[in-house]
């Protein structure tokens, strides 16, 4: 049976502010952060390059679909939203557009009309862009992009949330002022960072946790909330400045390697991680990498100190796994017959290519539906220039069932240095039958 | 002709070992390259996954990862008055197919040949006399020295990852390592591998005996590693599924370890599988190429696609029929011992010992391809060959690959081969016995060689490759002094009881159990057009855009595995392609 | 734990007629036995094992090249020279076999006791019925396939219960024993595991 299930948790309250709203204000617009000279022009790839930043392809192309024509589903819990198109195409795209326009779309979160967009478009974190970063990507949107002649389905979500106008109660309370303020305090790589990460990269979309609105904790270290871990579709985004969180864990080296590779020594990214470096981040430079780590580091629990050596022991996991005793526990019994050769008895893995399971943030996350995902489905690493290797590992579920899959990931959470609560198969089969839809 | 594909400026016939190397190092030089391949595509992961893999009936018996006879195979016979025979069902050579080719199902033992194997004709005349030479004998030197091909050897090595421990770096010898070996410019990239009881035995008892052990060189990963294309390996685990299998971990040196996907990132790179070449095309007057036509086994239609440049990279066997049925090159005949192509044909000689322990164990199920220990002492540079009566060496290994139970059960002489007796006898010896190898050299003579089939056609109605290949007495006499130098070492160990297995007097080719796929020679390289097809850049003598790779060029077969020589050639070639021949496109020699 | 499988004596194969079956259960019983240690072929259910790979792409030389002329007589060093598969070896030499054995020792095959079930088994070994030569093979695939049945992965229908690999030590489908290849002269204490997972 279909649900006929409605959402709840709205008060009327809502409707009353919005309705204020839209009567007595008309849209605002913010204009330029900074006024460029009037000969001025982006460098040659500077558009494409917050283009690549800012992951606006991944959004507005579909499944096989002509880049930036939009038509992409994006589920929310709200109902479908579909992404516009973003071509120079003059009627169904953003080819009339005016600078202003763009910028608007961008800083404000509102078309051509004053019609608000869904937050699905992040415009929280893209109000942060200069100017410069701005004009850029308008000129290659403009020049550069084919224009496309599409139209994509109506965005139609289910009463109340089709009407746009109470999006402007939300981004009232939501957003900031427009632009970025670097931290005087801080170096020019810092500063770098801490604008790639609060803006075109939008990090915290993912890596904080929403309050009660459903906004972003934060939209800068100032918060101690900003990155400390947030949750997408059911899977744990990781904290990213903890004590134990893998960036801080990690030497700024291997943080940037990670985000250009989507692997490094310790870990390897899956799920929307390997999409975003997939799609986004192996394309900035390497010193953009260096710069977010090196801001990474900095706003965590290490304040960028280097990180300890991890000492050379032996833990009661590794040799219960060594001596191959026939009456072990199950758990370590699983991870012989169908992990061990890869990630080997100590839980350390093998460099780049096989990712730790001991201290892996997946491994001990909050929710164990990544783990649990892998274990089922497996994994595969994008292929980057750096690493162009789509190390992919083979999933199980073909050979697990559900109480197994629940007792090997309960092993891994609490084996070598883990601690992390048990999984029950009944965890596993919904990921399970999530597949299957 | 059914289709015509757009040009290309590189086609390369087979996507295996050869054709990984052409393809990654032409792309970079920015050339628009497609590599045709006539099998499947295949990846570790699904094609080679954990634990599917592992499947010692599906591949290991049934040959799962082969080219099918029913596909493709040749004719073999003994002599030249015996009709030839299809080899119908595999045995004691087994075809690669699909892309990365056997580089997917190797073992992974990987060799620089001796020093005196590049110039062997000249070594032999001018230290033994030419009469220690039988008089069928056709050894030739290569037209390219060691020291030419030391960087390429180098470079194959860190490419493809192998693990080992240097002997000799840049003359001075190194403790652990073959004294032996010509000296290397660089270390191994990998350390060697550790090794099984079995490896550890027989170097205390080699040493023991003063010979020079040292641990097997191997194209399968100690550690994690990434090599020049940033692409990676994982450390071996000694799964036991190494020849005849994929690698499911990642720790085998491959194509697809190695090359793959950094090529495939390649916008002017292209592949296509399941197109199968039939022939080469030759321009009008004969002195250049101007593509191939293959068979697309999706469209089943017969695919006209030109190009610039041709290189054969299809496997030993595949080059040289293709050049067979394309035309290419003087078809040689025995009997006047005139003609190039098909000359010179090779194989591997190869025998050993059994020991069995009553009382010790070997997992004999830990094991890699390239596993335990080797001793150089035996190898063809330190063969007295006017004092032995034979040209030739062999190096000797012992360390278990694997223990799959289906194929490998060593059980003593005199057990029975069924019954209450074979059951008694697995239970009691399976795990309790180890092995020590010798790998030899074959050289080449007017009788083996490689010519067209008058009577069998293949599934695209070519005449099949007839194969004429038998036992030679200097390799007899070679493989028995090898015994005679084998059997004290081996009683010196002690062991329970031991047998051998070598070849005897008038032993006749049997194709039925595997043997070795080190299938050489048949498109030689050379400096006389008379008496090879290739120059020394493996390029045609005929025509000059047509190069050929494998080890179809080697003149007579070395001591060792071919493939360490097969990637260092592959590299120099390329090297001179891209810096010689693309400027200026003509005859290099 | 996996439901029991079909008694063999009801299992119905997917290609031997009743008689091939009757062969294939008597003469791999006296192939590898089931008395003193370790199973026999009969409890590792290879019957089933070689009845499924004669229906499949083994039994009919799928992979081979099988294509005239064929020289059935050339020396057995050449390999596979018979027009015949595998399948139609095993469906032509059984009632020659049989044949055989009732002229020689009063019954067919199956019905001889296991001492004269030996004795055939090894006339035919050493081919003293001269069989013809296109069905030279018989008795080197039958014993093939029956050692092949007794050790392949449960998945193909013998080696139930993984009992073989357990008699010998031989761990399966594992493949991972980098912790171990330093444990010299020290035997490997785990059970085996199949490519389905089954423990043993």
């Amino acid at each position: 049976m279909k649900t006929f299930f409605r959402i709840i948790g709205t008060l009327v309250v809502l409707g009353v502010v919005a309705l204020l709203a839209f009567i007595f204000v008309p849209v605002q617009r913010t204009g330029p952060v900074t006024q460029l000279a009037a000969d001025f022009k982006p460098a040659k790839g500077q558009g494409e390059y917050v283009m690549r930043a800012g992951d606006c392809m991944a959004c507005h192309t579909s499944e096989g679909g002509k880049p930036f024509a939009g038509g992409r589903a994006i589920n929310s819990p709200m109902g479908v939203i579909y992404t516009t198109n973003i071509t120079p195409d003059k009627e169904t795209g953003i080819g009339t557009w005016s600078l202003d326009d763009f910028r608007a779309a961008l800083y404000d979160g509102v078309d051509k009309e004053g019609h608000h967009l869904y937050p699905a478009m992040p415009y929280d974190s893209y109000r942060k862009l200069s100017e410069e970063d701005v004009v850029a990507l308008y000129d290659y949107f403009m020049k550069e992009v084919q224009p496309v002649k599409a139209e994509v389905p109506e965005t139609k979500l289910a009463f109340p949330f089709n009407m746009r106008f109470g999006l402007r109660a939300w981004n009232w309370l939501a957003l900031g002022d427009a632009g970025f303020k670097p931290d005087a305090s801080e170096d020019a790589m810092f500063n770098r960072g801490a604008y790639l990460v609060e803006g075109a990269a939008h990090c915290a979309a993912c890596h904080s946790p929403r309050n009660l609105m459903m906004m972003s904790s934060g939209t800068n270290a100032k918060d101690a909330a900003f990155l400390s871990g947030g949750e997408i579709d059911g899977f744990t985004a990781p904290d990213l400045r903890g004590p134990q969180s893998g960036p801080q864990q990690w030497t700024t080296e291997q943080l940037a390697e990670y985000l250009l590779t989507a692997r490094n020594a310790h870990s390897s990214a899956t799920g929307e991680m390997a999409l975003a470096i997939r799609d986004s981040l192996q394309y900035l430079t390497k010193d953009d990498a260096m710069a977010i780590a090196t801001y990474l580091r900095k706003i965590g629990a290490g304040k960028g100190a280097a990180p300890v050596a991890e000492k050379a022991e032996v833990t009661p996991t590794q040799t219960l796994l060594t001596d191959a005793k026939p009456d072990m526990p199950l758990g370590p019994r699983l991870y012989l017959d169908n992990c061990a050769a890869c990630h080997i008895v100590n839980g350390k893995g093998a460099g780049e290519t096989f990712p730790a399971l001991d201290g892996n943030s997946l491994v001990t996350a909050k929710s164990a539906k990544g783990l649990i995902s892998v274990i089922l489905h497996g994994a595969e690493l994008p292929s980057t220039e750096r690493r162009p290797m789509k190390l992919r590992m083979q999933g199980y579920d073909d050979r697990l069932s559900d109480e197994e899959v629940a007792t090997l990931a309960t092993f891994l959470r609490d084996g070598w240095h883990n601690k992390a609560p048990a999984v029950t198969a009944a965890e596993v089969k919904a990921v399970r039958d999530e597949a299957h839809h | 002709m059914a289709r015509t594909e757009k040009k290309k400026d590189v086609v390369l016939v087979g996507f295996g070992w050869t054709g990984a190397i052409m393809g990654i190092e032409l792309a970079n030089e920015g050339l628009e390259v497609l590599a045709l391949e006539r099998g499947h595509d295949q990846a570790t992961v699904p094609d080679f996954q954990y634990p599917e893999m592992i499947d010692e009936l599906k591949y290991g018996i049934r040959y799962g990862m082969m080219e099918k006879p029913a596909n493709t195979t040749v004719t073999i016979r003994r002599s030249l008055d015996e009709t030839a025979l299809p080899y119908r069902s595999l045995g004691t050579f087994l075809l690669g197919t699909g892309v990365g080719g056997a580089g997917t199902h190797w073992n992974g033992l990987n060799w620089r040949p001796m020093q005196s194997e590049y110039h062997l004709k000249s070594y032999v005349t001018e230290k033994f006399g030419a009469g220690v030479m039988t008089e069928d004998m056709t050894i030739q030197n290569y037209p390219v020295t060691y020291d030419e091909l030391e960087p390429f050897f180098d470079r194959f090595e860190k490419v493809a990852g192998i693990s080992g421990q240097a002997g000799n770096v840049k003359g001075k010898i190194v403790e652990g390592g073959n004294p032996f070996e010509a000296p290397r410019s660089d270390d191994y990239p990998m350390p060697a591998m550790p090794s099984t009881w079995d490896g550890v035995k027989f170097r205390d008892a080699a040493k023991a005996a003063g010979y020079h052990p040292f641990p097997s060189p191997g194209g399968i990963a100690s550690k994690d590693y990434v090599n020049e294309y940033n692409m990676q390996m994982g450390p071996c685990n000694h799964c036991g599924f190494c020849e005849r299998y994929g690698c499911y971990n990642y720790s085998k040196s491959s194509p697809q370890t190695a090359i793959i996907d950094a090529l495939k990132r390649k916008k002017n790179f292209e592949y296509r599988v399941n197109s199968e070449v039939l022939r080469v095309e030759k321009a009008a007057d004969g002195k250049t190429v101007t593509g191939v036509t293959y068979f697309d086994h999706k469209t089943g239609e017969e695919v006209f696609q030109p190009a610039d440049l041709v290189i054969l990279t299809a496997f030993a066997l595949n080059n040289v029929h293709l050049m067979l049925v394309s035309g290419i090159g003087q078809p040689y005949d025995p009997v006047t011992n005139e003609g190039v192509v098909g000359r010179n044909y090779a194989y591997q000689i190869t025998g050993g010992y059994t020991l069995f322990f009553k009382d010790e164990n070997f997992n004999p199920f830990i094991g890699t391809g390239a596993n335990g220990f080797c001793i150089d002492d035996f190898g063809i540079d330190n063969i007295d060959f006017a004092k032995e009566g034979f040209i030739g060496g062999a190096y000797w290994r012992a360390g278990q690959t694997n223990g799959q139970p289906g194929h490998t059960m060593a059980l003593p002489a005199g057990t029975p081969s069924w019954g209450a007796g074979w059951k008694k006898g697995i239970g009691e010896w399976y795990g309790h016995s180890m092995n020590i190898g010798a790998h030899g050299s074959v050289m080449s003579y007017r009788g083996h060689y490689l010519d067209l089939d008058p009577t069998y056609k293949d599934r695209h109605g070519r005449p099949m490759m007839r194969m004429t290949y038998n036992w030679h007495p200097n390799e007899i006499r070679q493989t028995q002094f090898m015994k005679s130098k084998m059997e004290p070492l081996a009683k010196s160990m002690n062991p329970t009881t031991l047998q051998e297995g070598f070849k005897k007097e008038g032993a006749m080719f049997d194709v039925r159990p595997y043997q070795t796929t080190h299938n050489t020679g048949g498109t030689v390289t050379g400096s006389d057009p008379k008496t090879s097809v290739l120059n020394r850049y493996l390029q045609s003598w005929d025509c000059h855009n047509l190069f050929v790779m494998g080890a179809n060029v080697f003149p007579q077969n070395t001591q060792y595995n071919p493939t360490g020589m097969v990637g260092g050639l592959a590299y120099w070639a390329v090297h001179h392609i891209r810096k010689d021949y693309l400027p200026n496109p003509r005859p290099l020699v | 734990a996996a439901p029991a499988p079909t008694p063999l004596t009801e299992y119905k194969p997917d290609c031997l007629k009743p008689t091939e079956w009757a062969f294939v259960m008597a003469a791999v019983a006296r192939l590898i036995p089931s008395d003193g240690d370790g199973p026999g072929a009969i409890e590792t259910r290879v019957p089933v094992f070689i009845d499924k790979q004669l229906a499949g792409d083994f039994g009919k030389a799928s992979d081979w090249y099988m294509v005239g002329p064929y020289e059935p007589a050339a020396s057995p060093l050449r390999g596979w020279q018979t027009p015949l598969n595998p399948l139609e070896i095993y469906q032509q030499a059984i009632p020659v076999f049989d044949d055989w054995c009732k002229a020689t020792h009063g019954k067919i095959f199956a019905e001889l006791d296991a001492a004269t079930q030996d004795k055939a088994l090894t006339s035919l070994q050493k081919d003293e019925m001269k069989i013809k030569p296109e069905l030279r093979e018989f008795f080197g695939i039958l014993l093939a396939n029956t050692k092949e049945g007794y050790f392949a992965d449960p998945m193909y229908g013998g080696n139930h219960g993984m009992a073989a690999w357990k008699y010998i030590g031989f761990p399966g489908a594992r493949g991972s024993y980098k912790e171990w290849v330093g444990k010299h002269n020290v035997k490997y204490p785990l059970g085996p595991v199949s490519i389905s997972g089954e423990r043993g």
